[in-house]
């Protein structure tokens, strides 16, 4: 095997061959590569290749003949000589073999199109040769193997299946395919190529090893697999290769140029190579059969010029929605995602002499072309809004400065935050509760203002008034009506006072670990997300946050329920965030309750004109539920404000001690029963035999999920022992103790025995039995686990005072939690914030998407939505997801944008909407739809059909535009289009509607046919000849089969 | 010490007041049965190496209050449970009446959708049964539970549910590995990113 490439004589017209060039192309840059590879024996170079072959071709025959192992034989022995050449063949050779590409291929022709609906699939290994490394892939088009049967029928000598796919013409032009399936139409192929790092094979010698290696290794093994070499530099995509079958070889070979001859710019030029490269004996040559496609590009799309704008935050403020309000998440691409459209105008088949085309004419023209194909070019990362807004707070995530080092100062730290807490503090002492009904968020507003300018010394905040009076009237809507009693203002605007809407969207929150898009946390994180995207970024975001906390600590302060949030306990199932806001709810509602109850006192003294839930008439008790409010008729001033801090936790036992009330003499000389809430059901007492009443109880103590891992920590801590558990329970006797005094109050001259009958029925085992007189009496007794002697339950029980629960130690007590709420509030950081926050932000992002989408309706959209989902709600809901998979999150929703984007441009391009005729509406819709799914689509009646006469149309008004611009146009008038004429055609007569498109960008011929070779005796073998021209390049593709037996 | 523990596993034990949940783990840690064991009060907390098919797993159990008044305190040790042990007295149908109850506040407070869950019939022991067998296997494989009887008094079946609880755990993916390896989602296969140098897929232009 020789390779000699411009240098050899040749047999003449051999296109392939340097010479057969002008030498004004010679004269390229090395770009510009020939490739020949020529058979021959006795080459220089290699004398040991040759034999190699001829003895790998011998033993092949051997086997076929008769199926001995010899070849292991052979191998081995050669082994312990090989050369780093023959060690390569043989790693080659294995390779081949691992992958069971040995034998004789088989397979049908296949369907139309199962090139681009079929799934591929890739295998690679790593080769050296000494040590540079290649890379062996073996691609291939999955296929169902019902084909075993065909398999059984193959008869000795029939073609390889990649020698049959040369002339198959059932998967032409697929749309996107390996460049070695578009220019040979093989379903299988195996490519060695230099492996990474490793530097391209660019010397002729190496492309010549390269190659004959191959040869011997095909040869060896009787692979039928068509194998080819990667060349010159990547980008080239320069390929040799070589496919064996019995008695027959094809050889593929190729030319990449620049620039093209122009004997090559049209189909009769091509043939003519053809013809001459097949060399074929027989007169009058067996037909050639032709196939082209030309590709025509619009770029220009100004009739249509892009709609959408970044909403202007200005307007909103100003009372404009300008597509964007508080609440909602703006949408769409700002530039067109829909680049280009390419038009593929296709001859499926076509026979030498039905159409013309020359250097002087042509009747290619596209209008006519029976097939018509088209796809688009997305705008490669189109400019998202939404994408946007998630992506650049995502990033406020990572700052790493707090609140104060943002704004400038520690305003909060000197005389704000300071002066806030003895001021609240003061204010617990104060009877009497401040004035609210002047609220007004803006009053609030100034004074943060004046406070940070005071720091600052400048005249500027990152926020102006306007922006943030805005902000906060949406995040606290119960502020902007002065005239409702702001106490009333829960009622209006607490979710809670709706039942939720009880559907998926809504739930969602769930999933995320966010909060429900009504909340005040998702509002929050809305604003904030705008305020960094239009006002001051991170700057902008500490500003409101600072607004935020400070209004936080207004409410508590003033007994104001923050609005927005469900009330009751903290929902562990929402961010942090939310919890620490409901908890401070909690606080408020408490703390409320505690200072009303005070108010309605004071009056009652100055007026005895008993309430309504006045506890004197003990008989009629009214206390309404178990709430704080119920509490308010206390006669005995009872505040305790803790402001000692031991541990609640440590001290249920000691606080019940502690508990006793200043009066406690009376109080346990009284027997008076006091905190009563119902009856329970018809029990009695055992010993007076007086009803049973369940007693008002103290709500246990809400809790933020933090709190109750730090709780949790501590009794883990405690550990296993006896004491550890005993201490544990101790701990958490609190509720339990102050539950048994109340009952004790309820229930004058109880025993444990009936507190036993209603906190823990069970335990309480009732018996039947016969007493002496024969009667059966039902006969109670305790447990046996409650009569163990000093048990917690029996503890708790005898030191428990009869003191109703409003009389009792706080269990909960709210000014500290409140105080602990509102600093940590204060020192979250704006990227602490945006982490607390994101699960909202991509919560509302993903109903953003999810609206959207249900505008447009495309199927695929909602599965990856769907997809998002299940994805988001693994990674959101446990704590500190890792950045890398947010990133994920926030591209896909980008993605689903774009997508959605793309399926609006395409209907405004098609003028879908503007189409009268339902039917036709809807195909086109369709046909639109269809981009986002396939990558290629086909124009039903070519340029004839509705959809073709669009396009034409597009290609139209475009030409009619770019035309002025060149040169030869400017002079004609722009309806003289018979005139008109590209450069490169300049010669050629146009006919019809050529001049309505532009020159094509690409033109692809394949040329086939079958003849025999090399002799007019050979077999007649398939022959096949791809050439396309782009602007960039012109390649010429050709696999030439012959008879290696009859030559 | 430690270093051959693969994970440590979080488990609950609900259900309510006297099937004898604190009697099983007692039962299950120190293979004792102590009929002297008070009513619980809050939450308990145990610790138990086990190990499971060669794998040493550190179980960390939460035996929760089935007291009603003890509720509202215990359904914060939901968080982060991988697995729950959810039992009723075989003698005692209102304890197995409540199930349902005890299922749905699971579903509402524990952080995963894939907690691992067991059904356990305690005090098989006692004569007097109330619930057939069948039942709780009825119940358990409606809601997609795993189901053992046992007593913890004379040990039945007590070591063999935290086994099987802890092996079913193990092999739930993303359960005990907190999370790691949540695969991502391949969307489209938007390969323009392909074009140019080749030797992958592409189009013509
Ligand atoms: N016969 C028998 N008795 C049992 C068994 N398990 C528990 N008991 C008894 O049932 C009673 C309640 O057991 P506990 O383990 O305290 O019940 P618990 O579920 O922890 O109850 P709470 O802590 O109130 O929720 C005790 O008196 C135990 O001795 C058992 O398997 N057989
Ligand atoms: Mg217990």
């Amino acid at each position: 095997m020789v390779i000699q490439p411009g240098k050899c004589t040749t047999t003449q017209g051999d296109m392939f061959s340097m010479k057969a060039l002008s030498p004004a192309h010679i004269a390229q840059p090395s770009n510009d590569v020939t490739v020949r590879f020529r058979r021959a024996s006795g080459s220089p170079c290699y004398p040991s290749h040759n034999s190699f072959r001829e003895a790998a071709g011998l033993q092949r025959f051997m086997m076929a003949a008769d199926s001995e192992p010899e070849s292991e034989v052979f191998e081995i022995t050669d082994f312990t000589t090989a050369s780093e050449w023959e060690r390569f063949i043989s790693k080659v050779e294995e390779v081949l073999n691992d992958w069971k590409l040995i034998g004789a291929s088989s397979g049908k022709s296949l369907e139309k199109g199962a090139y681009t609906t079929e799934a591929w699939e890739e295998k690679s290994d790593e080769i050296a040769f000494a040590d540079f490394r290649f890379s062996v892939t073996h691609h291939y088009l999955v296929q169902e193997s019902n084909d075993k049967d065909a398999k059984e029928e193959l008869v000795e000598d029939v073609l390889p299946v990649s020698m049959q796919d040369l002339l198959c013409m059932n998967n032409d032009f697929p749309p996107r395919a390996h460049c070695l399936v578009r220019w040979y139409g093989l379903r299988e192929f195996v490519v060695i190529a230099p492996a990474a790092n490793n530097d391209a094979v660019l010397s002729e010698s190496k492309c010549n090893l390269l190659l004959s290696s191959v040869s011997i290794a095909l040869g060896n093994t009787g692979c039928q697999v068509p194998v080819f070499v990667q060349i010159h530099h990547k980008w080239r995509r320069m390929y040799v290769g070589e496919c064996q079958g019995p008695g027959v070889r094809t050889d593929f070979e190729m030319v990449h140029l620049r620039k093209v001859p122009s004997q090559y710019t049209h189909l009769s030029g091509l043939l003519d190579i053809f013809k001459s490269k097949i060399g074929c004996p027989l007169t009058p040559l067996p037909p050639i059969n032709i196939s082209i496609r030309l590709t025509y590009v619009l770029q220009d799309w100004q009739q249509y010029f892009w709609p959408q704008q970044p909403p202007d935050i200005d307007a909103l403020v100003g009372g404009e929605v300008g597509g964007l309000e508080f609440g909602k998440l703006p949408f769409g691409a700002c530039e067109d995602p829909i680049s280009e459209l390419h038009l593929a105008t296709t001859w499926p088949h076509l026979t030498e002499g039905i159409i013309v085309d020359n250097d002087v004419y042509s009747d290619l023209d596209p209008l006519q072309a029976p097939q018509w194909s088209v796809r688009v070019r997305k705008a490669d990362n189109p400019q998202c809004l939404l994408s946007d807004f998630v992506n650049e707070f995502f990033k406020v995530c990572r700052r790493k400065e707090s609140t104060d080092e943002i704004l400038g100062r520690s305003a909060f730290e000197e005389d704000g935050k300071d002066a806030d807490i003895s001021h609240a503090l003061s204010k617990l002492t104060e009877p009497a509760p401040v004035p609210i009904h002047k609220l007004s968020v803006t009053n609030m507003v100034h004074t943060a203002k004046k406070k940070i300018r005071k720091h600052r010394g400048i005249d500027e905040s990152p926020l102006n008034n306007d922006v943030l009076n805005t902000i906060l009237l949406y995040l606290f809507p119960d502020a902007a009506d002065k005239l409702t009693d702001v106490s009333e203002a829960r009622t209006s605007t607490s979710a809670g006072s709706l039942p939720p809407p009880d559907n998926e969207d809504y739930n969602l929150y769930i999933q995320f670990k966010s909060a429900p898009s009504d909340s005040l946390t998702y509002k929050l994180a809305l604003c904030l997300c705008m305020i960094n995207f239009y006002h001051g970024g991170v700057k902008g975001v500490a500003h409101l946050w600072q607004e935020f906390v400070l209004e936080m600590r207004f409410r508590w302060e003033n007994n104001i329920f923050i609005p927005g949030l469900a009330s009751g306990a903290p929902d562990l199932r929402c961010c942090l965030l939310h919890q620490k806001l409901q908890m401070l709810n909690c606080c408020i509602e408490r703390k409320k309750a505690r200072d009303e109850g005070k108010k309605v006192n004071s009056d009652r003294s100055s007026a005895d004109t008993g309430k309504p839930d006045g506890s004197k008439e003990s008989d009629k008790e009214k206390e309404v539920g178990k709430s704080w409010e119920s509490w308010s008729d206390s006669e005995d001033e009872f505040f305790e404000c803790l402001s000692d801090t031991e541990d609640l936790k440590a001290n249920g036992q000691e606080g019940g001690k502690k508990g006793i009330p200043k009066d406690g003499s009376k109080e346990t000389i009284s027997l008076k029963p006091e905190g009563r809430l119902h009856q329970h059901g018809n029990l009695t007492l055992l010993h007076p035999g007086d009803p049973l009443y369940v007693p008002v109880t103290q709500e246990p103590a809400p809790m933020t999920e933090d709190l109750l891992e730090e709780q949790s920590e501590v009794l883990a801590k405690l550990g296993t022992s006896a004491e550890g558990a005993h201490l544990r329970a101790r701990m958490q006797s609190a509720c339990l103790l102050s539950d048994m005094e109340s009952f004790k109050a309820a229930n004058p001259g109880c025993c444990l025995e009936d507190f036993v009958r209603w906190y823990s029925p069970r335990d309480y085992i009732e018996e039947e039995i016969v007493d002496e007189k024969g009667n059966v009496v039902i006969k109670g007794d305790l447990s046996a686990r409650m009569k163990i002697p000093s048990n917690m339950w029996v503890e708790a029980w005898e030191t428990a005072k009869p003191i109703p629960a409003r009389r009792q130690r706080r269990l909960f007590d709210d000014t500290r939690e409140a105080e602990k709420v509102l600093h940590y509030l204060a020192v979250q950081k704006p990227a602490d914030l945006a982490r607390h926050l994101l699960p909202c932000v991509i919560h509302a992002a993903v109903l953003k998407v999810k609206e959207e989408e249900s505008l447009e309706d495309i199927s695929s959209v909602k599965k990856i939505i769907k997809l998002i989902i299940t994805h988001s709600s693994k990674v959101l809901r446990f704590p500190n997801p890792e950045d890398k998979k947010l990133e994920e999150i926030i591209g896909q929703i980008l993605s689903v944008e774009a997508t959605i984007a793309r399926a609006r441009s395409l209907k405004a391009k098609f003028g879908v909407e503007k189409c009268d005729k339902e039917e036709e509406r809807k195909d086109l819709e369709r046909f639109v739809n269809s981009f986002l799914e396939q990558p290629e689509v086909s124009v039903i009646g070519a340029g004839r059909g509705p959809a073709g006469t669009i396009i034409h149309k597009l290609f139209m008004s475009a030409q009619r535009l770019t035309e002025p611009t060149e040169e030869t146009a400017s002079m004609m008038p722009l309806d003289d289009e018979l005139k008109r004429s590209g450069s490169m055609d300049e010669k050629r007569m146009n006919l019809g509607s050529a001049a309505d498109f532009p020159l094509p960008a690409g033109r692809e011929v394949i040329l086939r046919t079958t003849v025999p070779r090399p002799a007019p005796y050979s077999k007649a073998l398939p022959q096949r000849m791809y050439s396309v021209l782009t602007k960039e390049d012109f390649r010429l593709a050709g696999a030439f089969s012959s008879d290696t037996t009859f030559f | 010490m430690d270093e051959d523990i693969l994970t440590t596993l979080k488990i609950l034990i609900i259900g309510e007041s006297g099937v004898g949940k604190s009697s099983l783990l007692l039962r299950f840690t120190d293979d004792t049965f102590d009929p002297e064991l008070a009513a619980t009060i809050g939450v308990d907390f145990k610790v138990k190496t086990i190990s499971v098919d060669g794998n040493k797993a550190k179980l960390a159990i939460w035996d929760t209050a089935g007291q009603e008044r003890f509720r509202t305190l215990t359904p914060s040790y939901y968080r982060g449970a991988q697995g729950v042990i959810l039992v009723y007295d075989v003698t005692r149908r209102d304890t197995f009446a409540k199930l349902d109850n005890w299922l749905t506040e699971l579903e509402t407070y524990c952080t995963r959708n894939d907690i691992v869950k067991m059904l356990v019939g305690n005090k098989i022991d006692k004569e007097n049964r109330e619930v057939d067998r069948n039942e709780g296997l009825k119940f358990a494989r409606k809601h997609s539970m795993l189901f053992i009887e046992a007593s913890a008094k004379t040990c039945d079946g007590v070591q063999c549910a935290f086994e099987e609880l802890v092996e079913k755990i193990i092999q739930t993916p993303g359960l005990w590995e907190s999370e790691s390896q949540n695969r991502g989602v391949k969307l489209s296969n938007d390969e323009d990113g392909h074009r140019g140098a080749c030797g992958g897929y592409c189009s013509v232009l």
